[in-house]
């Protein structure tokens, strides 16, 4: 499925570099934020902050960068568990 | 590590004197238990889901937490343990550990032959009821983190953990001036309270800048203890310690 990526400031009064993630029907499935460098975590990876439908549930993974977040949000709107 | 067997007895006795009394009897019969005391790495399993275990074990030193693994292999942890407590004290009747059971920093444990726990409760009724106080308290603090799963924000529950850490650890001498050691990690914390690890890491900045925690390497301090309280929507009837 063809992901589409739209920048956005998210009020998470944390990191506020985000990113709308659309499924091929224009349909909102992710919310997506940069994690600060200084982050204790995972700096300067991309966090899931909030994912509707199939990725609604309770994990919210780090990724490397927008690729990996990309292979991973469409193995889980292909494969619902 | 070594600890002289006779400090194992005495944080036992101290641990159940906060929640019963005991004459001196009963404590002499409890110094008499044989506890083999080992010492554990961080992160070793005691007892597993499944196991069979011959003996319950003290927490000597350290943290260990009671945990459960999904299919997905996602860890929940539904309880931590502090020392002075007997984490699986109920495998003397229920034969079959449902949970497994981890260190969660380096831990002194002692362990106790269920023979010899079921002999000192035969002969003393009061040890006995203190052991079954002892796992009822366990099982309300289960019943507490649940309704803070599932109802309080994680914002709250991590206050409310907080909370109960000082509250646990004063009572056995583990914590002053509202300062305690914690040397738990911001991954087993997030699988404590069901958030993720960056979650946690931006409560506990929230907790800091709100003042209601200060922290200083794995050092807590708590300058408020009522608002901390508060956020954490704790009250600590539910670890029932001794009132008189």
């Amino acid at each position: 499925m063809t992901l589409t990526f739209q920048s956005v400031r998210v009020a998470t009064e944390y990191d506020e570099e985000g990113m709308l993630v659309f499924n091929g029907n224009r349909r909102l499935v992710a919310v997506l934020t940069r994690l600060s460098e200084q982050n204790e975590i995972a700096p300067g990876q991309w966090f899931l902050e909030a994912g509707f439908g199939r990725l609604g549930g309770i994990s919210h993974p780090t990724f490397a960068n927008l690729e990996t977040a990309q292979v991973w949000i469409n193995q889980r709107l292909v494969h619902q568990n | 590590m070594t600890v002289r067997p006779s400090a194992s007895h005495n944080l036992m006795i101290r641990k159940l004197e906060s929640i019963v009394s005991l004459s001196d009897e009963e404590k002499q019969a409890l110094r008499g238990l044989p506890i083999q005391v080992t010492s554990l790495k961080t992160d070793s399993d005691i007892v597993r889901v499944g196991d069979r275990p011959s003996h319950s074990f003290l927490l000597v030193e350290g943290f260990t937490c009671v945990y459960k693994l999904t299919a997905e292999g996602n860890r929940q942890i539904v309880a931590f343990h502090v020392p002075g407590d007997m984490p699986d004290l109920h495998s003397l009747h229920l034969k079959v550990m449902d949970t497994s059971m981890a260190t969660v920093t380096p831990c002194t444990v002692g362990f106790i032959q269920h023979e010899a726990l079921i002999q000192i409760c035969d002969r003393y009724p009061r040890i006995s009821a203190a052991f079954w106080r002892e796992t009822l308290v366990d099982a309300s603090i289960f019943r507490e983190w649940m309704t803070g799963i599932g109802r309080r924000e994680a914002y709250n529950r991590m206050a409310h953990l907080l909370c109960e850490f000082q509250v646990r650890l004063s009572a056995v001498g583990l914590a002053e001036d509202d300062t305690f050691d914690l040397p738990i990690t911001q991954t087993e914390l997030a699988d404590a309270i069901g958030a993720s690890n960056v979650h946690v890491n931006r409560i506990l900045q929230e907790l800091r800048a709100n003042g209601l925690i200060r922290t200083s390497g794995t050092q807590v301090n708590v300058p408020d203890w009522q608002k901390l309280k508060e956020a954490g929507d704790f009250d600590p009837l539910y670890l029932h310690l001794r009132q008189d």
